[in-house]
């Protein structure tokens, strides 16, 4: 950050404004944050009545406690780590090289390629024809099926090949190659090193999509054991939103009062799910941003 | 701006979910064959195989409890001597899951409470991956042939149009409500010192007009409102649309049967143009809350327990207006409007189908058949549904089949505890629902709940708006590809209408359209199937 | 250092020689490629072949190969259908609409946040407005729901408090798509930032000291070192996106739909949700889906061309 010598009057007003505007924008997207966090405390009455509108209403722990009194919350989280770290490590290990590579122009096919990788973007075989080759490669309940179907994706390439061609000076790697590296010490010598702020997106990118990801445990994944954070929270949720509706089941008054008690928590812990399950990333944040800082790359060139 | 456009992927993969079936499945043809095997099956009593037996089971799982942790299951193995091999999906992606599993050509042996449709029973079936029940049903289940003796109409609604049964339903022979009843609030009632309700729809509209300018719940601000209504995507109204259609004749909102064996198309019928006029009145009059197509059920329900609706759905008033139940909030009575002599109820089918299917790698379809068969006794049905003797309940009277229920172990709520004993919770599970069940178990209250319904509902002529049938997979296609358009057009313009965003006077362009679309096209093919049904 | 976008040529005196040579010569940048393209060839062009279902007449029972080819009829029956102009038009204002305000926001925010000294203040208001992000369609939808609802939402009492009346935000066709819009754009914001401030970690602190050297202003400064350095990145943002018009999602949309906002609501992807999987007709919802992705080809080519003839920078 280039500190400032002397600012004119123009430059204070442009820095006040900037802060407002921050300001303004936090003040907005704070409030329904304030809600949610209030409302997963809050009464489910008030909650759906409007009652309640900024501060906790009739405070009650019972989601919180339903959520986590549930033994498979704990294993849930832990198997939600593991597969992000893993398919995070996949995922750069696949993207990275592919992106640099698309980078070079020098790189003949590249056009191919790009085309190729893109054309998937848009056309693709659907459900089935993919669960099936999940089925015969033998990956149906084993943690590779989340990980390997989504091994890369276009969009992190794509942009990942940008960061590349726009932040890696070009006389950098000139330099290198005339001093005789070849490609691969290139690689792992020189672009790594500087290219901090591209590992940490991406991996900021792919270990989000981990870790909201339930689909694929959905269907490829048979032991409950095995269960990600989010399929045990969804779990939850919808067991307690059971209506007697839509079982088609037969249908008696037991039941009926069962799920109608269970509809009122499902409308607390709604709320409770979103806290639980965003937390942990919300938290990690702040330490991968100290990658984004400006000229912290360029820096290290010249030293 | 990144944004995820995953549930457009999902979609438009999920739309090929049941793409590959035969594709793949008959490039898998490896899947056993074999239904008759060394297996000997006694054709009654307990154990039903002597050398034991292993099965595998797909089922929907709530996630409440293991299923080899249930103890109606683990005693069902010991009396039958058939072992069950659970490989069930979650409940809220078994459809998925079902579809994809049948797509691999890895089957299981038993598909319970798979929840088949008529559409999935006749494609499967055809492909060989169904197995027909019907001889089967014959020599190896003496219930659920006796009920099938007892109530004929239920076997012309399970047979496939080529003749075979694919699988077994549910049937429910002691819960007759079509939706949810409605209900007065009780407390308005008597603010206004009404002792009769309403019979017409005149009459009801007065009820409504005074809720609104009265004052009933006392608190001095007029925020009552007289008729709430919910939405969700699929159903604006459906709640008490039914129940409002009814006073004009018409027993069902999309098709139904009048006395006479004529199927009608609702959205063209002249009762459904009444139905929207009377709707619009009390829309324009702010007697239909105008929430109805916006509000979230748990926002209704706020309103309901702040005490401010006259009149709402609900499985029973309590769960709405909270609090205890009460037998002061009486079920409301289908009023009748001038056109018509009676309302018309709409009952309860009665039948679930898709509960229960053997595919074609089971290796003992003969003692699957008896396994499921126990389901449509009464022991079975009972056991299923609440637990082993001695638990949940026992018997005062054993003869009468009256019984009481116990103090619930661990002191839990029933229900929960209920879901850990048996399968038979929150899934369309096979089985016979008959009122000897719950002989002895009912409360004072629900006593009440069957009185308000045989007297307002059976005993003024409810009856089934059409029945369950299959229709061919032409009938089938055709009548999906209209309905994208058809469906659509119908429910928008039934929300202009009663808002007044479309006059009345567009009636007669609604009704060109809505046939230009294909709505007599649909009565049309109901018809046929319909005639095909009566003659079986 | 200006930003540039072109690609990289490590290896200027490669340009004359025979192909042959020049692809042994970067060898190894085939086998970073490798990994790659090994995954898309598995996991996306193996499964491909489910797309003929678009034209064919599919019946379960008698399986992909059995079902009778019809062509274009699933097209035909889409484009002459009641509502397809009005689905179209949808989708697409509700997709430019997203764009031209939810596409420059995170782009100045991401400036604004460049702007600002690192610190505990940066560092909480960039939490706070990641978060959005995470919340799940449901709960937003529900919130939407809850904020805007006639009698009981804070967002209705707030402008009555005002002295305004407002308007009917749930019900009312000419407002769906402004809540829809804005409401997106609350969520995403945040996060979108964070590609912006990653390219802006680029930005040569040298060109800025010489800059206040000059005497520039901080605004010149961000305006003229800051804002063409992420240019590139800008500009193939912009091209994804374009790419993704009519990929518009349908959860969010049939959560926040009703009878009678449909006329402004329903979109491509929530009448084949209703067609596709409702009533079960695969082939048909196939066949939407891919004039979907036709659709968002030709776009995604058009503007690539644009920017390739206007800019250095485009996709390929």
């Amino acid at each position: 950050m280039v500190t400032a010598m002397k600012e004119s009057k123009g430059d204070k007003l442009f820095v006040i404004s900037t802060y407002i505007y921050l300001v303004l924008s936090l003040l907005v997207v704070l409030y329904p944050l304030i809600y949610i966090l209030s409302a997963s405390i809050s009464s489910p009455q008030d909650v759906n009545s409007g009652a309640m509108w900024l501060f906790p209403k009739n405070v009650t722990l019972d989601g919180y406690k339903l959520v986590f009194e549930n033994p498979k919350i704990w294993n849930g989280y832990l198997n939600t780590i593991i597969y992000t770290v893993v398919g995070t490590l996949v995922n750069l290990a696949v993207t990275l090289p592919a992106a640099y590579a698309l980078s070079r122009s020098d790189f003949v096919g590249r056009q191919l390629f790009m085309g190729l990788i893109l054309f998937t973007m848009f056309f693709s075989g659907g459900l089935v024809p993919t669960y099936l080759l999940v089925k015969n490669l033998g990956l149906i309940n084993s943690m590779w099926a989340l990980i390997l179907p989504v091994a890369a994706s276009v969009w992190n390439i794509v942009v990942a090949r940008t960061f590349f061609q726009t932040t890696i000076p070009k006389e950098l790697q000139e330099a290198a190659h005339i001093d005789g590296c070849t490609n691969l010490k290139l690689f792992i010598r020189i672009i790594l090193p500087l290219s901090a702020p591209i590992i940490a997106v991406m991996a900021l990118f792919y270990g989000v999509g981990h870790w909201n990801s339930y689909f694929p445990s959905l269907i490829y994944l048979n032991d409950e054991a095995k269960y990600p954070l989010q399929m045990v929270l969804r779990q939850i949720l919808v067991l307690q939103e059971m209506s007697a509706e839509t079982t088609g089941a037969s249908i008696n008054s037991e039941v009926a009062t069962a799920m109608n008690n269970k509809a009122e928590t499902a409308s607390l812990i709604k709320y409770g799910v979103i806290v639980v399950s965003t937390l942990p990333i919300v938290a990690v944040y702040p330490f991968l941003q100290r990658y984004f800082v400006q000229g912290v790359m360029i820096g290290s060139v010249k030293g | 701006m990144q944004t995820t456009r995953k549930p457009w992927k999902l979609l438009l993969s999920s739309a090929l979910v049941v793409a590959l079936l035969a594709g793949c499945s008959s490039s898998n043809e490896g899947a056993a064959n074999n239904s008759t095997g060394e297996v000997t099956v006694n054709k009654e009593g307990f154990p039903i195989v002597d050398e034991s037996l292993t099965l595998t089971l797909m089922a929907p799982d709530v996630g409440i409890q293991n299923w080899e942790n249930m103890k109606v299951l683990q005693q069902m193995q010991e009396k039958t001597g058939i072992t069950l091999e659970y490989r069930n999906a979650p409940k809220d992606s078994f459809e998925t899951k079902k579809n994809l599993v049948l797509a691999s050509g890895d089957y299981p042996d038993i598909l319970y409470a798979a929840g088949l449709t008529t559409a999935e029973q006749m494609n499967y079936g055809e492909q060989g991956i169904l197995v027909p029940l019907e001889d089967l049903i014959e020599e190896y289940a003496p219930n659920f042939k006796a009920l099938l003796e007892e109530n004929p109409d239920v076997r012309k609604s399970i047979t496939a149009p080529d003749g075979h049964i694919y699988s077994l339903p549910v049937v429910e022979l002691s819960q007759h409500w079509y939706r949810n009843p409605m209900w007065y609030n009780g407390d308005f009632l008597k603010a206004l010192n009404i002792d009769k309700l309403p019979e017409t729809t005149e009459e009801l509209y007065t009820y409504l007009k005074r809720v609104k300018e009265e004052d009933p719940n006392g608190n001095g601000i007029a925020d009552e409102i007289p008729i709430s209504s919910v939405t969700t995507p699929a159903a604006n109204l459906r709640d008490i649309r039914t129940w409002l259609l009814g006073a004009f004749g018409i027993y069902e909102e999309e098709v139904y049967v009048d006395d006479a064996d004529k199927v009608h198309y609702t959205p063209l019928e002249e009762g459904y143009k009444e139905y929207l006029t009377y709707m619009n009145r009390l829309w324009s009059e702010d007697l239909l809350d105008h929430e109805s197509f916006s509000q979230t059920a748990e926002q209704k329900k706020a309103k309901a327990q702040n005490n401010q609706v006259a009149l709402f759905s609900d499985w029973h008033a309590y769960m709405s207006k909270g609090g205890e139940p009460s037998t002061e909030d009486p079920m409301f009575a289908p009023v009748r409007s001038e056109s018509v002599d009676a309302p018309a109820i709409a009952k309860n089918r009665g039948i679930t189908t898709g509960a229960f299917a053997i595919t074609e790698s089971n290796p003992a379809p003969e003692a699957s058949m008896r396994w499921v068969d126990y389901l449509y006794s009464y022991e079975g049905a009972m056991f299923f549904n609440k637990g082993p003797e001695g638990i949940l309940w026992e018997y005062t009277d054993k003869e009468n089949r009256v019984k009481k229920y116990l103090p619930v172990p661990d002191g839990k709520e029933m229900e929960d505890y209920r879901a850990t004993l048996t399968p038979n919770y929150g899934i369309p599970a096979p089985t016979l629902s008959m009122d000897d069940i719950s002989k002895g178990l009912k409360t004072d209250f629900d006593l009440w709940v069957e009185q308000e319904t045989q007297q307002k509902l059976l005993d003024q002529g409810a009856r089934i708006p059409f029945p369950t049938l299959f229709l061919t997979v032409e009938e089938q296609t055709e009548i999906s590809n209209l309905n994208s358009d058809l469906s659509t057009y119908v429910k928008q313009m039934e929300a202009k209408f009663i808002t007044g965003a479309e006059p009345l006077t567009g009636w007669d362009n609604y009704v060109v359209t809505v046939k230009k679309m294909g709505g007599e096209r649909v009565a049309e093919i109901n018809q046929a199937a319909y005639d095909r049904w009566k003659s079986n | 250092m200006k930003g540039s976008y072109t690609a990289v040529s490590v290896n200027p005196s490669l340009k004359n020689k025979s192909l042959g040579k020049r692809i042994w010569k970067n060898w190894e940048l085939y086998l970073f490629m490798l990994p790659a393209l090994l995954y898309f060839l598995v996991f996306h062009y193996g499964p491909m072949y489910g797309i003929q279902i678009a034209f064919k007449n599919f019946v379960p029972s008698k399986g992909i190969t059995g079902s009778e080819w019809v062509g274009f009829d699933h097209f035909e029956r889409f484009f002459n259908s009641y509502f397809f102009w009005d689905l179209l038009w949808n989708t697409f204002s509700i997709s430019f609409y997203e764009l031209a305000i939810g596409f420059p926001l995170p782009i100045i925010l991401a400036l604004a946040f460049n702007e600002v000294r690192n610190g505990p203040f940066k560092k909480s208001v960039q939490t706070v407005t990641y978060a959005p992000h995470f919340i799940s369609v449901v709960v937003m939808a529900g919130m939407i729901i809850t904020f805007l609802s006639p009698s009981s939402g804070m967002i209705v009492r707030f402008i009555e408090f005002l002295g305004f009346q407002p308007a009917q935000f749930l019900t009312d066709p000419a407002w769906f798509k402004t809540i829809y819009v804005f409401s997106g754009v609350w969520q995403s914001t945040g996060w979108g930032t964070i590609i912006y401030l990653a390219a802006l970690s680029g930005v040569d602190p040298q060109l800025h000291e010489a800059a206040i050297m000059d005497g520039a202003s901080r605004i010149k400064r961000m305006l003229h070192i800051n804002l063409p350095t992420i240019v590139p990145t800008i500009t193939i943002m912009l091209i994804l996106n374009m790419g993704n018009i009519l990929g518009l999602g349908f959860e969010k949309i049939l959560l926040l739909q009703n009878s009678l906002n449909m006329e402004a609501s329903d979109v491509i992807s929530t009448y084949v949700y209703r067609a596709g999987l409702v009533d079960a007709q695969y082939s048909f919802s196939t066949a939407v889906g891919l004039f979907n992705s036709v659709i968002n080809v030709i776009l995604l080519i058009t503007v690539n061309q644009i920017a390739k003839r206007t800019s250095e920078n485009s996709l390929w």
